[in-house]
């Protein structure tokens, strides 16, 4: 019997979504292997039903909290997918700002209408059982937490950093290049996509369970970057994780 | 040697590149850096490089590479891969030739890994001596800054043409098919490349206070030097970039891969090191090597002791890699190793003036094989809530033929592959038995497999008890929870050919009753075979019924007599066992050399080569998982 | 049959990017309601930006939307480079150029394969028609693989694409690749054609409605512009992309967290449609034929329509991907260093970026200081500029459909809805209103 799966989004750009939707060929394989029963982006259909539910965006509002609830309740395993849902993601930047600030400049005298609170990874709410990290999450870790999942196999989480992949892939490193890079302290599984494609890497991913992070700012210092820049650095996709430890 | 203008030599490069049955790879630009890569033109080559991001053995040991595929629409199919397309790599450093020589011997030592030798054996060495030395490279000192053997042919830069020393037959053949005008070396010519030779001598900017052969004898002191580890090791980013540069580094992780349709897959390897986090984890969760300070430590014992005493060479060539790419820069032999040397003066230490050279013992065998075997699961019978016995025959009809204490390494196709102990003993012939807790991915997903269900078996592994030195003896089994499940194959052994044995004794001790497992066997054999069995547990809930000691494993050691000069203790348990039972047993007086033990670690491989199992300098699945207590106690990682 | 008491409440709107409602209340044969709502949550982007650096606010406003990750990337971009002065090399334009036109013909062949194709074909989702339609499912996939194979090609992959970078292209695809591409490009073209039949013979369930209301789009006199231009309306002809503010006019309605828009009328419409309407002769010669195919020639009217507009841009795409690489062949592509990174002398300034994304318009306005620190930041998303036209459109069909059973005006909404092809997470990133 074929498990059914349900797609759900928060606060966050639909990219991993569309990402499943990239699986192109794939996703008839995929499809073959499961039933979706709810994925608002792509079907009208829609059930309470379901035993995977992946949950993409993070949750930014006290309302968002019920739903995830639902959510976990209807599901037997929920997967987080992507950073937003997994970490908290971009949407965490503007938990370093005054939240009031941050609403009145965009809505002006309007901003009491619109209820918002820090954004933070969806396992704040509830608990997850496993997680495809990334900004956008990659395609193909995506199918073998899928794959494993159908296996009945716990997904493997890397506990590594990029560099190790970032090694295997014959880069040069970042800093040698002259610019600052997060990757020795960011959870690899991407195969350091971003540095094969000739730039940085951003830490999108999160970071390792347990990260020298003092080592790491001491690495960006001596390299060049100012110590307010290098914790501005932290504060892009760390900065849930890091106001949690 | 010979000689070819430079003109000629492109042209012999272009005229390899035109043919369509080699792969010819050279050292290429990347950025303002070097790396080897496929040539498609002569102008391409940059011989005048100073060190690539990583050394040629990504060639023979790649970083991600097929052992075997599987499709399981038809029983079970295994392929191996594909035939490989001869080589030349153009432009390999002295350092990297030596490095390579390295990893042959590491690679045929115990049994020869087929899928390196398949590559090494395509391939064509073309070296070229060293014109720039990267900063950090002190190879020099390690004697690898220049070499006479161990290439097919080997360049000199002598201006407007190349010396070339002929390495092999090989290299001679391929000279004389595609290259032209090569003619033979000149008196000039052999002045000119004899002071380039001595040239590389003195470019190396890293300098050793000490002569380094003598690093094996720094290193025998330097185990517990108080803070010196944590020190060094405080900035770790445990990111891996040392050891995953390095050339003569071969530790490698096992994963399965299973296609969308769940029925095709493969089994990988792939690059790892022992600088990663989790690298000595095992499925419990116990991580044998948890902190920086013991995994940094690990690396230079490995490289600079561990190696020399079972090959005869410190496995480090001093390309300086690890050196250059360790951001927070704590990855320089030649920094920590001048440091121990000045700290060992310091503290008024004597040093040998000469390195002890060790016992060399290298046995090779025949190639490994890393496609299982497809068994068929006979019978099974869950023992308690975490553990079930399987009964497992192979398919094609043959026997195990283990030793009691082996373990064999059982797949779960698209899950993955675990060790498991041996349950049985060899006695029982057609078919043995593992007892299987149920705690990681392959271990869960085998218990809900059932009768009939295929799985896959390579093995047996390992050193085993050795069932002779045994006999005539007095036998005190001492077992903690799982660990009775190694050492019935001993018992069953032993009770199989009970004449040859002395008295028996088996202390058995759990954390509750309904943990004990085969204890209906146990107790029936007791009262039957002259064995005194005394089982024991920490506690007793209400729920349960009790009637035996109440305490843990070491509360019965005082219950029983035996003769310590004819008794052998033979130990198996959790790791935090060994430590107190090892105390009480030399309370009375037993020697060490009358305790045995079998330990644990992860194991993947089963031949000594991943290097998951090490503990220090012994491999767990290769030179263990028995052990003799007098070999180890000086071993800190083991107990 | 005619029903007195009709109440429409689709909540969450499905097939669309993002979360938008629809509330139609009719009581006894009258309107009472007819409101078309936004919920998503603001997600704050122009603060957030606010404090960065400048080569980091294209990674940071990329994720304003997954769909049209490069062109908000290249919107970002532009704007930090006409703030900095920063030049683009011939062949940078026109690789960038290229990568719109991935952006484009990925997101129109998601859009017309799987979000507006089950409305036509009378079904929930694409997968059904998986079943049913195998072979112009596998089609649709085979499409959009192209589509994400050129977008990967030139920046790396199609969500968040990393080789974007202030002044150029951290990494470019060799000529081997790009004739590659090329060739698949032109092998694509029967595809497309079957897709067009196939749309043509449903074209008739597309309805009828007309609307008249202002275009906006840029333009450019020598192409159909998607990367560079000046403003253009339909109603008041072109202005300089800096004066974007007088034709915006955001403001911000109660019911929804997405700001609306207007301009010469109480609303106005950008995305495809308008861009064929204000630019129709530069179309690619097989785009226009097969608008001709269609009927579909300026000044069309019909917001349903906007889908057929977007399939005579896929053709465009094609046709001018091909052209592009043509050029760049004849160039010769000049190699870059790997891991490029162009020097940048950061200084104060203000920068507008406008590109044209899928779905229509889009708007970065950038201030810098002295150390490249952003200091304020607006964003005018293609959609936002839509919502006002979908409730005027809505309050207009609405009349004229009264009659018809509840779920048929449930479905003819939705469909109008999901014509505008909205992608209502970025809208929600919205701008700031007052910038005194």
């Amino acid at each position: 019997m074929k498990p059914k799966v349900a797609f759900f989004d928060f606060a966050g750009c639909e990219g991993d979504q569309l990402q499943v939707a990239n699986l192109e060929e794939d996703l008839l394989a995929l499809l073959g292997q499961v039933e979706v029963v709810s994925f608002r982006e792509v079907m009208k259909e829609h059930s309470d039903n379901y035993d995977i539910a992946f949950v993409e965006g993070s949750c930014t509002r006290l309302q968002d909290e019920d739903r995830l609830k639902t959510i976990r309740k209807n599901a037997k395993i929920v997967v987080a997918i992507g950073s937003c849902a997994t970490i908290g993601g971009i949407n965490s930047l503007r938990n370093y700002k005054d939240l009031d600030t941050v609403k009145k400049t965009v809505y002006g005298e309007n901003a009491k209408l619109f209820d918002s609170y820090a954004a933070r990874a969806i396992d704040a709410v509830i608990p997850v059982d496993a997680y495809v990290h990334g900004c956008p999450i990659d395609k193909e870790d995506f199918l073998q937490v899928v794959k494993a999942l159908l296996v009945g196999k716990k997904p493997e989480t890397t506990t590594y950093p990029v560099c190790v992949e970032c090694k295997k892939n014959e880069n040069v490193c970042a800093f040698e290049r002259g610019q600052f890079c997060v990757g020795t302290v960011t959870r690899a599984g991407c195969n350091s996509c971003c540095v094969n494609e000739g730039t940085i890497c951003w830490g999108c991913r999160g970071l390792v369970d347990n990260p020298n992070e003092n080592s790491h700012k001491e690495v960006l210092i001596k390299y060049g970057l100012t110590v307010d820049d290098a914790i501005s650095k932290f504060r892009l996709y760390f900065g849930w994780q890091e106001a949690k430890r | 040697m010979k000689i070819i203008s430079k003109e000629d030599f492109q042209n012999f490069i272009n005229a390899l590149i035109k043919d369509d049955s080699l792969n010819v790879i050279g050292v290429k630009s990347r950025g303002t850096k070097f790396a080897f890569g496929p040539l498609e033109s002569a102008e391409e080559l940059r011989l005048d490089y100073d060190i690539t991001l990583l050394p040629p053995k990504k060639y023979f040991f790649p970083q991600r590479e097929t052992l075997f595929t599987y499709d399981l629409t038809d029983g079970f199919s295994a392929k191996n891969p594909e035939e490989i397309k001869p080589m030349v790599i153009v432009g390999v450093h002295p350092y990297d030739i030596v490095a390579l020589l390295h990893m042959d011997e590491i690679f045929r030592e115990t049994k020869s890994d087929p899928y390196y030798f398949k590559k090494r054996d395509a391939a064509i060495i073309i070296g070229v001596n060293i014109q720039k030395m990267s900063k950090w490279n002190f190879s020099s000192y390690m004697g690898s800054a220049a070499i006479d053997y161990g290439y097919d042919l080997m360049l000199t830069d002598l201006g407007n043409r190349y010396a070339i020393n002929i390495g092999s037959q090989k290299g001679e053949d391929l000279l004389s098919k595609y290259a032209k005008n090569v003619t033979l070396a000149l008196a000039r010519d052999i002045q000119v490349a004899g002071q380039k030779k001595r040239e590389v001598m003195s470019m190396s900017q890293q300098k050793f206070d000490f002569p380094p052969e003598l690093i094996p004898e720094l290193l025998k002191d330097a185990y517990g030097k108080s803070g010196f580890w944590e020190k060094h090791s405080e900035k770790c980013l445990a990111c891996g970039s040392c050891v995953l540069v390095c050339p003569t580094c071969y530790c490698f992780d096992v994963k399965e891969n299973l296609d969308l349709s769940l029925e095709q897959g493969e089994r990988i390897r792939t690059w790892d090191g022992c600088l990663l986090e989790d690298f000595a984890k095992i499925a419990s969760g116990e991580n044998f090597r948890a902190t920086r300070p013991t995994r940094y430590r690990h690396r230079y014992f490995k490289k600079g002791k561990y190696m020399f005493d079972a090959f005869g060479f410190i496995s480090c060539v001093g390309c300086g890699r690890c050196s250059s790419n360790c951001l927070p820069d704590i990855a320089n032999p030649v920094n920590l190793f001048n440091d121990m040397y000045h700290e060992s003066l310091e503290s008024g230490e004597q040093m040998a003036t000469v390195a002890a050279q060790p016992e060399v013992k290298i046995q090779t065998g025949g190639d490994i094989d890393y496609v299982p075997k497809l068994a068929t699961i006979i019978k099974k019978a869950p023992m308690t809530s975490m553990e079930t016995l399987f009964e497992i025959k192979l398919d094609d009809g043959s026997e195990l033929s283990q030793k009691p204490g082996q373990f064999v390494e059982v797949s779960v196709f698209g899950i993955g592959e675990a060790p498991i102990s041996l349950s049985s003993s060899p006695t029982k012939k057609e078919t043995f038995e593992v007892c299987v807790r149920k705690l990681g991915n392959v271990t869960t997903k085998l218990h809900r497999l059932n009768v009939g269900d295929k799985v896959g078996i390579r093995g047996p592994f390992g050193n085993g008890f050795d069932v002779d030195a045994l006999k005539g003896k007095d036998l005190l089994f001492i077992a903690g929870g799982l660990g009775i499940a190694p050492l019935r194959s001993l018992i069953n052994y032993v009770l199989d050919n009970r004449k040859d044995y002395g008295r028996v004794y088996l202390l058995y001790g759990c954390k509750e009753p309904k943990e004990l497992l085969f204890s209906d066997e146990l107790l029936s054999l007791a009262s039957k075979e002259n064995v005194e069995f005394k089982p024991t547990v920490d506690r007793c809930p209400e729920s349960g019924v009790w009637e035996g000691n109440i305490g843990v494993i070491t509360t019965l050691i005082p219950q029983i007599t035996f003769d310590p000069e004819k008794t052998i203790a033979i130990l198996c348990g959790p790791p935090v066992m060994y430590k107190f039972v090892i105390a009480d047993l030399k309370k009375r007086n037993v020697p060490d050399d009358h305790i045995i033990m079998s330990l644990e670690r992860r194991m993947k491989c089963g031949v000594g080569k991943c290097g998951h199992c090490q503990i220090n300098q012994i491999y767990v699945c290769k030179d263990g998982p028995v052990f003799n207590y007098s070999k180890i106690k000086g071993v800190p990682e083991a107990l | 049959m005619k029903e007195s008491n009709i109440d429409v409440e689709v909540h969450h709107i499905t097939r669309v990017e993002g979360h938008g409602n629809i509330n139609v209340n009719i009581k006894n044969g009258v309107i009472e309601q007819c409101e078309w709502s936004i919920p998503e949550a603001p997600r704050f982007f122009e603060a957030m930006v606010v404090g960065r650096s400048w080569n980091e606010l294209h990674h940071i406003t990329s994720r304003i939307c997954g769909i049209c990750s490069i062109g908000h990337t290249l919107a970002s971009l532009k704007a930090t480079e006409s703030a900095m002065g920063i030049p683009i090399s011939e062949q940078d334009l026109k690789l960038r150029k290229l990568a719109l036109h991935a952006e484009n013909l990925q997101s129109h062949i998601l859009h017309l394969g799987f979000l507006v194709l089950p409305d036509l074909m009378g079904v929930g989702s694409v997968i059904p028609l998986a079943s049913t339609n195998l072979p112009e499912v596998k089609t649709v996939l085979q499409l959009h693989r192209t589509a994400n194979e050129m977008s990967t090609l030139l920046c790396g992959r199609t969500t968040h694409p990393q080789r974007l970078i202030p002044g150029g292209f951290s990494k470019i695809p060799s000529m081997k690749e790009l004739i590659l591409i090329r060739k698949k490009l032109q092998d694509s073209i029967p595809s497309i054609q079957a897709v067009a039949e196939l749309y043509k013979s449903l074209a008739g369930r597309l309805p009828d409605f007309k609307r008249e209301t202002e275009f906006i789009s840029l333009t450019d006199p020598n192409e159909y512009a998607l990367y560079d231009g000046k403003l253009d309306s339909s109603d008041t002809g072109t202005a300089p992309v800096k004066e974007y503010l007088a034709y915006t006019n955001e403001y911000i309605i109660p019911q929804s967290t997405a700001k609306w828009a207007k301009h010469t009328r109480e609303s106005y419409m950008v995305g495809a449609l308008a861009r064929l309407n204000n630019n129709y002769k530069n179309l690619s010669p097989m785009a226009q034929k097969t608008a001709e195919a269609f009927n579909l020639q300026p000044m069309c009217y019909n917001p349903f329509m906007n889908s057929i507009a977007q399939l005579v841009e896929v053709v465009h795409s094609v046709e001018d991907s091909i052209r592009l690489i043509n050029e760049l062949e004849a160039a010769g592509l000049k190699p870059q260093p790997d891991y490029n990174k162009p020097e940048i002398k950061v200084k104060a300034g203000n920068g507008v970026g406008a590109v044209e994304v899928p779905r229509g318009i889009l708007f970065h306005d950038y201030t810098y200081n002295e150390k490249g620190i952003c200091t304020k930041a607006n964003c005018i998303i293609p959609t936002n500029q839509n919502h006002g036209n979908i409730q005027l459109d809505m309050k207009s069909i609405l009349p004229q459909i009264i009659d018809k059973p509840q779920k048929e005006i449930e479905l003819t909404l939705e469909m109008l809805v999901r014509a505008y092809d909205p992608c209502i997470s970025c809208s929600t990133h919205v701008v700031k209103v007052n910038l005194t």
